[in-house]
């Protein structure tokens, strides 16, 4: 039979009829901003903003956003869009997810299957990295960058993989027939790729060319079960489509798991960082009940910076992950937006920053890289996937302590160009999709980088002692193009 | 109180996006003898100058931004009656906005709207997941001098060509211009495509519509290519 899932998603579903009636600019512009406020002002809260100290460490604050963030997610719930009305959840509703919620999740199946654990603050579980983030690629490429992407087994876990934006070398337009058909050729794609690196068990997170349902519709089937994930994301500030039920109950059908995502905006509607962070910890426990996730993808971002790399996004994200981290046993998975593209310096400092305030905040798992913001065709290779997963994955067990003192050194090598950064070079320019390799300069970038950080106290040998040689001991790759 | 004190707390009630205040100052005006045209230049856009440097800086945010746009609304429309008609509330131009069809990211295009209200144009926003012929009739409807569309989305882009060639088809060229931006539209981009601008950035894009509309002429010259930062990106 259904999953209780289907039930629960059906049950809200319901609400999203019956609900109170607002129109959405009131939702945006009124209800989201002077409620975030008041929840704000009466925890405490306004101005514990600390450029300082970009990480945060103190547990009280932490819990102080938990209590605040419980508070708004039982006075809003979210606004569903198409039926105008807001779908309310009670305190019962919100306690029975957290006790019923699964101590593992695993991902993936037989010797490719990895297992996802809850982490609280400083946790020395390793996390899990899915990637790459959605960005576009050429057609031509999708199987030797998917290669390359998956290449090292202790780095990247769970393939999320890049989208198209041509199907037999036609253009789609989101939303059109091709993408329906877009779906289930980048399924097809991901599987031969998968088969090619040696990794055909590993997790396939989403179908990425899915603008709209239409594309996850043709997609989702081609991968169905084996522990595959549907992606469902909400629109800002605690919203919800019937698009989101639609991959939702499509996952459902098919046996996925669902990751579930809801983001917040520094200086969108939730105003400054701690309005962010306080809608980030009601999104998080507002998603497992509403849409049923089994693992939850809200993080924070600063829409003046196009990312969230600069330090009232680490401070916002550090506060709002440890939140839940310490007080439930919720799987997240916290993505960092980097601004820099691949093969600059930018790229490495702002994911090792990001990376690193995840994990000692108790993330679980992360979806990387956003190279160049995730913006222009073919701006992604294997490296920046690589390296996410080398940094991500090091960190585990590092203190917060230590963390915010390595991020206040790095910072200021970087956030001066936050607003107008390199979006560095194609993948034609700076890897050998041939070859599997970084070309020169990349590898040379690569390398010193990760000295450097080592050298200031980020053990990025935990994971595989050397870079690139020691590494490639461990390639299952078969075949070559 | 003097009526500069008077103009200078109107101004203050605009950027602060208390409308009630902002037009009881501004009926205290009139009622002082202040004229109405000195209300608007003198108080409220003042208002609409204070929020816009507080929201560059990182102190105001996307619903200050909203709440002061409506502020200025309500004083427009009293200025309006006060003159029977006869002020010449010209506004900068009449601007269609939206999110191509498909896509639902629309914090961007929300920035950018906001942001051409509190400048002075009268900005009709139409949403999310636009059609092209949406925006086309929305555009008749208004008599608009801009159709603006946003797109995050590489596979929602096609729907910019599509736009600037649907008014070249229907022989509307020259009534509006057509600018593109957001997160993956190139400046090459927009010039492949016949647009005749494109902006990296919100503050960019008003710039934009200023130039435009002191250029006048949709569809012909150049692409006009506004990025404010493009050196610091060089
Ligand atoms: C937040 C976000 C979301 C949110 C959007 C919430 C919302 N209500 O807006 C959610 C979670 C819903 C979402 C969903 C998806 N997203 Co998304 N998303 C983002 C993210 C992280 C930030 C976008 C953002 O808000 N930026 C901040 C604003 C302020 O910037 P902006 O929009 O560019 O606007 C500025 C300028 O461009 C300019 N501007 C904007 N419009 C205009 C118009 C004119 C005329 C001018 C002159 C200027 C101008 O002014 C603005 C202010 O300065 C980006 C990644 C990134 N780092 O950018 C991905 C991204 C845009 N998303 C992406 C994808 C793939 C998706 C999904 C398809 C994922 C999926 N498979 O489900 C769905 C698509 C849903 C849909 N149908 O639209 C991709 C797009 C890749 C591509 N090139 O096509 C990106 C780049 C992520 C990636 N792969 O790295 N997403």
């Amino acid at each position: 039979m259904y999953d209780i899932k289907v039930q629960r998603v059906v049950q809200n579903l319901e609400k999203s009829y019956s609900g109170r009636i607002i129109p959405m600019h009131e939702w945006d512009n009124k209800i989201i901003p002077s409620t975030t406020k008041a929840i704000l002002k009466k925890h405490g809260l306004q101005g514990t903003l600390d450029l300082e100290n970009p990480i945060n460490c103190d547990d009280s604050l932490a819990d102080a956003f938990f209590k605040a963030g419980w508070e708004l997610a039982l006075e809003l719930g979210f606004y569903c869009e198409d039926t105008e009305r807001v779908i309310k959840v009670s305190e019962e509703e919100l306690l029975e997810s957290i006790r019923d919620y699964p101590d593992h999740i695993v991902l993936g199946e037989g010797q490719d299957a990895v297992t996802m654990y809850p982490r609280r603050p400083e946790s020395t579980v390793e996390p899990l990295i899915e990637a790459s983030l959605g960005i576009v690629c050429s057609e031509e490429i999708y199987l030797p960058l998917v290669q390359g992407i998956v290449k090292y087994p202790k780095l990247v876990d769970a393939l999320h993989g890049p989208s198209l934006a041509t199907v037999f070398g036609h253009t789609i337009r989101s939303g059109s027939p091709l993408e329906t058909l877009a779906g289930h050729y980048e399924s097809k794609l991901k599987h031969e790729a998968l088969w090619r690196a040696g990794r055909p068990g590993m997790c396939c997170v989403g179908v990425n060319s899915a603008i709209t349902e239409y594309g996850h519709l043709g997609g989702a089937a081609e991968v169905a079960g084996r522990g595959n994930v549907t992606q469902s994301l909400c629109p800002v500030e605690m919203k919800v489509t019937f698009s989101n039920f639609h991959r939702v109950l499509h996952g459902l059908n098919n046996g996925h798991k669902l990751r579930v995502g809801a983001f917040s905006y520094i200086g969108g509607f939730a105003g400054p960082p701690e309005g962010a962070a306080l809608t980030c910890v009601a999104n998080d426990l507002l998603v497992p009940v509403i849409l049923q996730s089994d693992y939850t993808s809200s993080y924070v971002y600063d829409i003046q910076l196009f990312g969230n790399c600069g330090r009232k996004a680490l401070w916002a994200n550090s506060v709002s992950t440890q939140a839940i981290s310490r007080n439930t046993g919720y799987m997240r998975n916290k993505i960092v937006n980097q601004t820099g593209g691949p093969c600059t310096e930018m790229f490495m400092l702002e994911a090792a920053v990001g990376l690193m305030n995840h994990c000692v905040s108790g993330a679980s798992i992360s979806t990387q890289p956003r190279s160049a913001g995730g913006r222009y065709t073919d701006y992604i290779t294997p490296v920046e996937c690589w390296w996410t997963g080398e940094v991500f994955k090091s960190c585990a067990g590092m203190t917060r302590v230590q963390a915010n003192e390595i991020a206040k050194a790095l910072l200021p090598r970087y956030e001066g160009d936050l607003p107008a950064s390199d979006k560095g070079f194609s993948v034609y320019e700076c890897y050998d999709l041939k070859t599997q390799r970084p070309l020169p300069q990349y590898q040379e970038l690569y390398s010193r980088v990760r000295n450097e950080l080592i050298d200031l106290g980020m053990p990025l040998n935990n994971v595989y002692g050397d870079t690139f040689a020691g590494m490639d001991k461990d390639v299952k790759l078969h075949m070559s193009l | 109180m003097s009526k500069e004190e008077l103009l200078a707390l109107l101004g203050d009630a605009v950027a602060d996006g208390d409308g009630d205040k902002a037009v009881d100052l501004a009926k205290e005006a009139f009622e002082t003898g202040v004229d109405p045209m000195e209300v608007l230049n003198d108080g409220a856009s003042k208002g609409l100058s204070i929020i816009g440097a507080r929201y560059s800086s990182g102190d105001a945010y996307l619903p200050d931004l909203v709440g002061s746009g409506a502020a200025m609304s309500a004083v427009m429309d009293l200025i309006f009656a006060q003159t029977e008609g006869t002020a010449s509330l010209d506004t900068q131009g009449v601007v269609i906005i939206g999110q191509s069809k498909g896509d639902i990211h629309d914090i961007g295009k929300n920035v950018v709207s906001a942001l051409l209200a509190v400048n002075g144009f009268e900005v009709h926003d139409l949403g999310t997941d636009v059609s092209v012929k949406t925006f086309y009739e929305k555009a008749l409807e208004h008599n608009a001098d801009i159709i603006a569309m946003s797109s995050l989305l590489t596979t929602s882009l096609p729907f910019m060509d599509d736009m600037v060639r649907y008014v070249n088809d229907t022989g509307t060229r020259e009534r509006f211009f057509c600018i593109v931006g957001g997160g993956p539209v190139t400046a090459d981009f927009a010039e492949s495509i016949g647009a005749d601008g494109w902006g990296q950035s919100a503050f960019d894009c008003v710039e934009l519509c200023k130039k435009l509309m002191a250029r006048g002429n949709p569809g012909s010259g150049p692409t006009i290519k506004v990025d404010s930062q493009a050196e610091g990106r060089a």
